[in-house]
């Protein structure tokens, strides 16, 4: 009895092992290839999904908050955790140019306003985290700030300007059935990892992430660093307020929270994108690519969830559901894939 | 007194293909002290975690006091007798000296007051030599070497036969190290066997009555300490001639002075320090833990500011005092600080990330990266410092501690420093690593860089600098030249300046 017992628990054990080692090893693609499955099998299963017109929904779907993930990606491949103001931030923008717009400045001189409010405020909380305020404090003080600036100027009401008006090609414009919108959405996710992989600025990034003493005594300062990725991940929110507005030709200061009917709160979709396909939360580790992809993943899960009649309650969950559960599973993976010596 | 306690015979570990331990014996026995020594990846790890229970799934036999025995987990191990001191310490900062003590187990009362747990606590704490501790006090404003001897007092209190301590002395300075090896005598004294686990074998001589030396995974010789030689050992653990673990030293006297440094007065330091640096030497800084040898070096190199100085280049003529480590990096002063983890590594990153990371103008050109070029630079720096350039796109965390330290140093080859100061260069490195470090950095001193090294390694510090300046608590004391510069001087000043002889006795 003891003598197959013993063997029994040490098969087992080398059941589990090869398991665990399979996981580390493959653990990526294993769950890639599970989650293609199981996509493919409801895609299957929901009618209207799997047409053309409606991947291109998905896509151009996922390139706003796409957009707005690739910023934020910077923030949090540099260390400096996530901008809790990414939804603010657009709001305030999206006031800015609609404001512009219905006063008659021109197109031009409108996304000028959204880029330059960006700025200012991306730079400010940037030289606030810089010199070593809690990114989550700094970012939750300048979302009031922001949000209450917007509804104020705007008094709580929609701005809207009329058609034709000289932003619409942006909104709604198209090359070859090829939403404009989808279109900057491919052009930036490229640019973006261009600049990571291939500039010496991309490599500050990662390295001020993984460590950001290590980063200090080799001469790379986080307080440049927290600045420039704080603009960057601010101006993807003008960007993509002033899309929005010149696709609705009108603005308000809500466009981008969770009572507008959109699948929830910008801000937590865009942090979802960033985590969902696995980028470190701590910095170092990741690529605004796996953000991109996580964008068209959290879309096309939306999509099928509208087209089976899913409301939008049970969506956001699912959202939320998807952050928690990639934590989850690439902690796993992460863990034990690197050796201490 | 004699017959072994704890014998081990033919042990083998492997991990899937790897074979950690090929066939070890090793036997302690009561009252002795057994030094396990070998390099990295020579199984010390793995065997101590079988001694300790922590891995049962090994092959081999394991006696105690001649009995067939089963340490299968921790808590057998422990019944058995069996306490192991981790490199790690697991002390909980916040709660008394006392409280850690009895932490976790059933040797303490169930319900104490501080008071009687401190009276409790304090036979533990007289015999690990912390008699003048106050058991109440919060763990956390002890120093470090204070607090590995309560995590030794905690071992102690569950009245242990056999004590593993695995580097104890790794991140402390000389009266702490000097505390422990006390302690390791007078347990030994009492009866009970240790197994001593270190890197530095200055202690390995000074404390042990028997030596197991393991080299890939098997026992190579177990040796009396009194019959050992320096050079036996070490090519014991190397598997070969080791002929000289230090370069030839350096000391020509009439070099040109290259640096003036100038009432430097960094915090924790008592008062202002002057001093000159020549082309080509290897200065030292001698001293304890918390001398302030280290803050001068990081004060130098811009990684703590000062309160006041100036550095003062002759060749140049440039003087000036970084405020930063990026202004030091562009006067060419490479800093590396004693915690390679902390500061001196990007763990995450790959080898070739860090050894290009502090130059990256070098290696770009308007902002974009040059490939070819830093791979040029990475495999340039690791040919230098004996890196495998195989393994550059490989994550620096997988590699050896030794290995690290050499990334660590090496990526300031990066900005061909001239000045070079290193705090700690070899801390908890293998012997083999370590000698290619100094051989290293004799290559660049020759090369024309000054360099400084802070140690508080006896035994390093008065082999390889050409000078030393001894630091005891916050001042310098003494400069040694020449043939000053020899382990009972160092120590002497930097124990006590004014020549009690009662430290004498420790080295």
């Amino acid at each position: 009895m003891e003598v197959s017992r013993d063997t029994n628990s040490t098969l087992t054990k080398q059941t589990i092992f090869a398991a665990n080692s399979v996981l580390r090893l493959h653990g990526f693609k294993l769950l890639v290839s599970l989650l293609c499955i199981g996509f493919i099998v409801l895609a299957l299963a929901t009618p209207g999904y799997l047409t053309l017109f409606n991947l291109k929904t998905v896509v151009r779907d996922a390139a706003l908050v796409g957009i707005m993930g690739i910023g934020l990606t910077f923030v949090t491949l540099s260390g400096n955790f996530f901008l809790l103001s990414m939804k603010e931030t657009a709001a305030l923008c999206i006031i800015g140019f609609a404001m512009g717009m219905s006063n008659g400045l021109g197109f031009e001189l409108s996304l000028l306003i959204a880029i330059g409010i960006a700025l200012i405020s991306g730079v400010l909380q940037g030289v606030l985290i810089g010199l070593g305020g809690n990114p989550i404090v700094v970012t939750l003080g300048a979302a009031g700030i922001l949000y209450g600036l917007a509804s104020w100027w705007s008094d709580n009401l929609v701005i809207s300007f009329r058609r034709p008006n000289d932003a619409e090609w942006l909104g709604t414009g198209s090359v070859y059935g090829v939403p404009n919108i989808t279109i900057a959405f491919v052009l930036i996710a490229i640019l973006a990892e261009l600049v990571l992989r291939k500039t010496r600025f991309g490599r500050q990034v990662y390295l001020i992430g993984a460590n950001r003493a290590a980063g200090k005594a080799t001469g790379h300062e986080n307080l440049t660093m927290a600045i420039k990725v704080c603009a960057i991940a601010s101006v993807c929110c003008a960007f993509v307020a002033v899309a929005f507005s010149a696709q609705m030709s009108s603005a308000q200061a809500n466009y981008f929270s969770s009572e507008f009917g959109s699948s929830g709160d910008f801000t937590i979709l865009v942090i979802a994108t960033v985590m969902v396909a696995g980028n470190s939360i701590v910095g170092g580790y990741g690529s605004t690519l796996r953000t991109s992809i996580g964008a068209v993943f959290i879309a096309a899960i939306d999509n099928m969830m509208v087209l089976q009649g899913f409301n939008s309650g049970a969506r956001v969950l699912s959202v939320g559901m998807m952050i928690v559960i990639s934590i989850l599973i690439f902690a796993y993976i992460r863990r034990d894939s690197r050796s201490e010596g | 007194m004699s017959g072994d306690w704890l014998s081990l015979r033919g042990i083998r570990r492997s991990f899937g293909s790897i074979k950690a331990l090929n066939g070890v014996d090793l036997n302690v026995k009561r009252g002795e002290v057994l030094g396990l020594v070998g390099e990295n990846g020579a199984g010390k790890s793995t065997l101590v975690k079988i001694i300790s229970g922590f891995d049962s799934g090994f092959e081999g036999d394991v006696f105690i006091d001649g009995k067939p025995a089963k340490l299968n987990t921790p808590e057998r191990a422990q019944a058995t007798g069996i306490a192991i001191a981790q490199q790690e310490l697991s002390l909980i900062p916040t709660l008394s000296v006392a409280e850690n003590i009895f932490l976790g187990g059933n040797h303490g009362p169930v319900i104490a007051s501080l008071r009687r747990l401190g009276k409790l606590a304090k036979p533990y704490l007289d015999e690990v030599g912390l008699s003048n501790v106050n058991p109440d006090l919060p763990v956390q404003r002890l120093s470090i070497g204070e607090r590995n001897l309560v995590e030794v007092a905690r071992l102690i209190a569950h009245k242990p036969q056999l004590l593993i301590l695995d580097e104890p002395t790794a991140a402390l300075g000389e009266s702490d190290s000097q505390r422990i090896l006390e302690m390791v005598r007078r347990l030994r004294d009492a009866g009970k066997s240790i197994v001593y686990v270190s890197h530095r074998l200055d202690e390995i001589f000074s404390v042990t009555d028997r030596v197991t030396v393991l080299r890939d995974g098997a026992t190579q010789a177990t040796l009396a300490t009194s019959e050992m030689k320096l050079d036996d050992l070490v090519s014991l653990m190397l598997g070969r001639e080791l002929n000289k673990m230090f370069p030839r030293k350096n000391p020509e006297l009439d070099r040109p002075v290259k640096y003036e440094v100038r009432q430097l007065w960094p915090d924790r330091v008592l008062s202002p320090v002057s001093f000159d640096i020549r082309k080509g030497e290897i200065l030292g800084l001698a001293g304890q833990l918390g001398s302030g040898a280290g803050e001068v070096l990081a004060t130098m190199g811009g990684a703590h500011r000062g309160r006041s100085g100036s550095l003062h280049n002759l060749e140049s003529g440039e003087s000036f005092l970084p405020s930063s480590p990026k202004r030091a990096i562009n006067m060419r002063i490479a800093y590396c600080s004693p915690d390679r983890k902390h500061d001196g590594l990007f763990l995450g990153r790959p080898i070739l990330e860090n050894l290009s990371a502090a130059n990256l103008g070098q290696i770009s050109i308007f902002g974009w990266m040059r490939t070819a070029a830093e791979r040029n630079l990475g495999i340039h720096i690791a040919k230098a410092f004996t890196i495998d350039d195989r393994r550059l796109s490989e994550e620096v965390s997988v590699l050896s501690g030794g290995n690290q330290q050499k990334v660590a140093l090496g990526k300031w080859l990066a900005i061909a420093p001239e000045l070079i100061l290193i705090d700690e260069p070899t801390r908890g490195v293998d012997i083999g690593a370590r000698a290619e470090i100094y051989r290293k950095l004799r290559e660049l001193a020759d090369a024309g860089a000054a360099i400084i090294i802070a140690s508080t390694d006896l035994y390093e510090i008065s082999n390889l600098p050409d000078r030393v300046m001894t630091f005891y608590k916050g001042s310098p004391t003494s400069v040694l030249e020449g043939d000053e510069v020899r382990s009972d001087t160092i120590l002497k000043n930097i124990t006590n300046p004014e020549g009690l002889e009662s430290m004498r006795r420790a080295s």
